[in-house]
């Protein structure tokens, strides 16, 4: 039916808001479909629903659009019955008003697009509405009775979720049109002046300590002036670095404000597609949403819708079990779904949770197998964690047979692939019998982050400042010392004490020396006492994804830069308190590199490791002393030239000391001469190695026949 | 008659359109008496004793090495991760990645590349490469015979150069990446 070409462009203005009036119908039917809601609160739905669908006539009859007042027509229709007597509408009748509103919008949309003369005669899809549509004194008793009295028709395929309009197409005074990158570049400023921000508060920092050094110089009435003005100098600093903080902040909330819109602006085509797949498959399910009102980016919203469906309908299909099988369970018919949105500073956390069967690992690693996802080999070295990771590789599917929802080993890859895409990660955890959660972590452009700054060895790492719950000095008092681990008596409880150094692989397992700081850090409900060297303070950082060659990493979770530009690894909480699987260490050879080329210390690490060796590193001849004060090695690989104290001078050291004046010793250099292996070797080195020598591959070799000769000479 | 130029940018550009003209017909000398071959352009690099080169189009930047943060627990040929243009890009050891065993000088320079997937890391090297050519014959027909990432070249002068293909070294590197937790 065409539409008159005078009211053509309003059509377009009409589609958008019958878009909303839609959606919100929607909800509200979704709301009346559930048991247990007061007469009041049922009035008032069925008034509102009313009015909705006159709404949508009396507009669409104005624009001369017919076929679009004559359906909104049928489900008033459909509801009348009901609005006389309000009680919970029976599914049968939600099914029709949803398959309506399915049809409104389809033909609304054609009409926006100028192709409402190319749409078919609207009287048969009415006459199958109305053929749907229980009888209207059937349609009132099946709401009485509360249940649903006849056979219910199989639901519509649930449309591809609709996506909301932006805003109303722009107007010459409406605002400016700008584009992505623009915003983009915004963004990239914003965090520039953050940085510089963070270099104002570092550069108030040295005026301070210069004044004190000044004052420490005992000249105090020499130097008053300087100091006077340095310390003005600084506190004006300070001032700056403040307003540059509000200018962040506000500059932050301004892009926000274009960037971004609510999360629940996604939700209400998952609660559809949550109600019809449950309806289609025979299940009973109900989607909560916690952090609805958090808003993103609306490019990230917009890819992770995809992602969500995906999760959602596995949830359904696959998670949650049929209505008598849960109440066999001792559960409630209803499954529940739950949708959990957080964002702390710039990362997203997203969890998408069921309380279903949960995932049967060894029906996982048995379809793996069959599917040839994997080999039975692989498998028998997969840990329980590893197995239920199966569900993410590609061409892995539960189901044996294809169905409308799945099947086709096409989803949990796809959503993995999505999330990584958006350099972000996705984990999962199942209980057996309770559920199934996927949480999804991603970064977002904008926010930052407070963060601990610690210092472990010649490693600073940082803390997300929400798991950080305490920090205290070590004292003897307060810690119990076992044979294998370490506690500490926090809050009439007994903590277990993890050594940031050895869990990071820096250094060997210790107990806390007296005074060494402890900083009480939680997540997921655990708590630990971790070890740290020291506190450098605490920063507000943006942390950004790590690459893909480390973002597997478990123990990283992004990084920031720091006020001179390097990159500070943000450590994950939830890595921390994890229990760590017990590594029989006795048995591994140790070495302790010594080099202050960061490049050449990652080397030899690789071929030391190769052969089989647990290797520590130290970036100077002082670093490796104080290693080697508190761990034992069977080896030392030296670089011969370094800064204040070389191989030579470390050599000279470790002879002093009885503990390690056997202990071998490889002085590598790029000298190739006889004079400097001489030179080497009659300093106390075990071994010389030129780096042509090591490049040829030598090293591992002169390690073990150093090692074996010292070992025949004890 | 000569015409004298009146100002010094009018002088400037005088001289500037002359330097042009003599070089373009420099070039179309060349053009006539040399038959030119198909070259690919490399960047080469010492690596221990060989020559080593990647396609010089892959290469982004060349940097100092310096300002780079070591990541414990990482696989062993991740040297550590740096900031490069906002981007947090990881460095890494060619010499590990290619199963060499070192240097003879320790790296001084991080060669930030595309590692064909379009995302960018870094590699570090010896030296800053020398841009030079291969004849691109020479390159497909040893792209034939190679089965990994590094294609054995020889130049015209015989000389042997190892020239890397980036996307076949972190195809067959991905999924090695991570080391867990000790």
């Amino acid at each position: 039916m065409p539409v008159d070409p005078m009211l053509q462009g309003l059509v377009a203005g009409f589609a958008v808001e019958a878009q909303e009036v839609v959606q919100k119908v929607t909800m509200d039917l979704l709301e009346l479909e559930r048991e247990g809601l007061e007469t009041d609160a049922l009035t008032k739905l069925y008034v509102r629903l009313g009015r909705h669908l006159h709404t949508l006539k009396g507009s669409a009859a104005s624009l001369g659009m017919q076929d679009l007042s004559d359906i909104a027509h049928k489900l008033e229709d459909a509801l009348a019955p009901l609005k006389s007597n309000p009680q919970k509408m029976p599914r049968p009748v939600v099914d029709v008003l949803l398959h309506g509103l399915d049809l409104f919008l389809l033909r609304a949309q054609a009409h926006a697009d100028g192709r409402g003369d190319a749409l078919p005669d609207p009287a048969a899809a009415l006459a199958q509405l109305v053929a749907d549509a229980p009888p209207p004194e059937e349609a009132a008793a099946m709401g009485a009775s509360g249940v649903a009295a006849v056979s219910a028709p199989v639901a519509a395929p649930a449309p591809e979720p609709v996506s909301v309009p932006d805003a109303m197409p722009e107007s010459s005074d409406a605002g400016w049109r700008v584009s992505a990158w623009q915003v983009t570049a915004l963004m990239r400023e914003v965090e520039r002046l953050r940085e510089v921000r963070l270099r104002v508060e570092e550069r108030g920092r040295e005026l301070e300590r210069a004044a004190q050094l000044l004052a420490k110089q005992g000249l105090l009435a020499e130097t008053a002036e300087a100091r006077t003005a340095l310390s003005g100098t600084a506190r004006s600093l300070r001032t700056d670095g403040e307003e540059t903080s509000d200018i962040v902040d506000a500059l932050e909330e301004g892009l926000k404000a274009i960037t971004t819109r609510p999360v629940r602006t996604i939700l209400d085509p998952l609660q559809r597609m949550v109600r019809d797949l449950s309806r289609q498959l025979g299940k009973e399910a109900r989607l909560s949403v916690v952090g609805a009102e958090v808003s993103l980016d609306r490019r990230l919203l917009e890819k992770l819708q995809g992602a969500l469906v995906h999760l959602l309908r596995n949830a359904v299909d696959h998670g949650l079990e049929l209505p008598a099988d849960r109440e066999r369970a001792g559960k409630h018919h209803e499954g529940a779904l739950t949708l959990r949105v957080e964002q702390q500073g710039n990362l997203l956390y997203l969890e998408a949770s069921d309380d279903g069967a949960g995932i049967d690992v060894e029906t996982v690693r048995r379809l793996a197998e069959q599917r040839g996802v994997v080999t039975a080999e692989e498998t028998a070295r997969f840990n329980e964690n590893q197995l239920r990771d199966l569900i993410f590789r590609p061409g892995f599917s539960t189901r044996t047979d294809v169905t409308d929802t799945s099947g086709r080993g096409v989803g949990l890859d796809a959503v993995r692939a999505s999330v990584e895409g958006l350099q972000g990660r996705i984990e999962v955890a199942s209980t057996p019998g309770q559920g199934t959660r996927f949480m999804l972590t991603l970064p977002t452009d904008l926010g930052s982050s407070p963060v601990l700054v610690v210092r472990v060895l010649e490693q600073l790492v940082g803390l997300p400042m929400l798991a950080v719950e305490a920090t205290q000095l070590a004292r003897a008092e307060s810690l119990r010392l076992g044979k294998r681990r370490a506690h500490l008596e926090y809050q009439g409880q007994l903590v277990s004490v993890v050594d940031l150094g050895a869990r990071l692989g820096l250094r060997a397992l210790a107990p806390p020396a007296e005074g060494q700081p402890l900083l009480i850090v939680q997540s997921g409900g655990k708590r630990v006492a971790l070890v740290v060297d020291a506190v450098v303070g605490d920063r507000d950082l943006v942390i950004r994804p790590l690459p893909s060659e480390v973002r597997d990493v478990p123990a990283w979770q992004g990084a920031a830069t720091l006020s001179r530009g390097e990159l500070l690894l943000i450590c994950r909480p939830d890595w921390l308190v994890t229990e760590t699987v017990q590594v029989q260490v006795t048995a591994q050879r140790r070495a302790l590199v010594v080099d202050d080329s960061l490049t050449a210390r990652a080397l030899h690490r690789a071929m030391l490791e190769a052969g089989g060796f647990t290797v520590h590193l130290a970036a100077s001849g002082a670093r490796a002393l104080d290693r080697l004060a508190t761990d034992t090695y069977d080896v030392v690989i030296c670089d011969l030239d370094m800064e204040e104290m070389d191989g030579i001078q470390l050599i000279a050291k470790l002879r002093e000391r009885p503990e390690t004046a056997s202990l071998p010793v490889i002085l590598v250099s790029a000298h190739d001469s006889s004079v400097a292996r001489e030179r080497g070797l009659r300093a106390g080195a075990d071994g010389y190695l030129s780096k042509r020598e090591c490049a040829a591959g030598r090293l591992l070799a002169e390690v073990l026949d150093v090692m074996s000769r010292r070992g025949s000479r004890a | 008659m000569k015409v004298t130029p009146r100002t010094l940018e009018e002088s400037q550009e005088a001289e500037a359109r002359e330097l042009l003209e003599r070089r373009a017909a420099r070039l179309r000398e060349q053009g006539e008496s040399a038959v030119e071959e198909a070259v690919h352009w490399i960047a080469e690099f010492p690596l221990g004793e060989e020559r080593y080169a990647l396609s010089l189009e892959s290469l982004r930047a060349a940097l100092p090495l310096k300002m780079v943060s070591a990541v414990p627990l990482s696989a062993p040929h991740v040297v550590g991760v740096l900031r490069f243009q906002g981007q947090v890009l990881a460095a890494l050891s060619l010499a590990s990645l290619l199963g060499g065993h070192g240097w003879r000088q320790d790296p001084a320079v991080l060669l930030v590349v595309d590692r064909g997937d379009g995302e960018l890391c870094a590699l570090d090297c010896e030296a800053i490469p020398r841009p030079t050519t291969l004849p691109v014959s020479a390159v497909e027909a040893a792209r034939v015979r190679a089965e990994g990432a590094v294609m054995e070249v020889f130049t015209q002068d015989r000389q042997l150069i190892h020239l890397i293909d980036l996307k076949r070294l972190f195809s067959a590197t991905r999924g090695a990446g991570a080391r867990h937790a000790r």
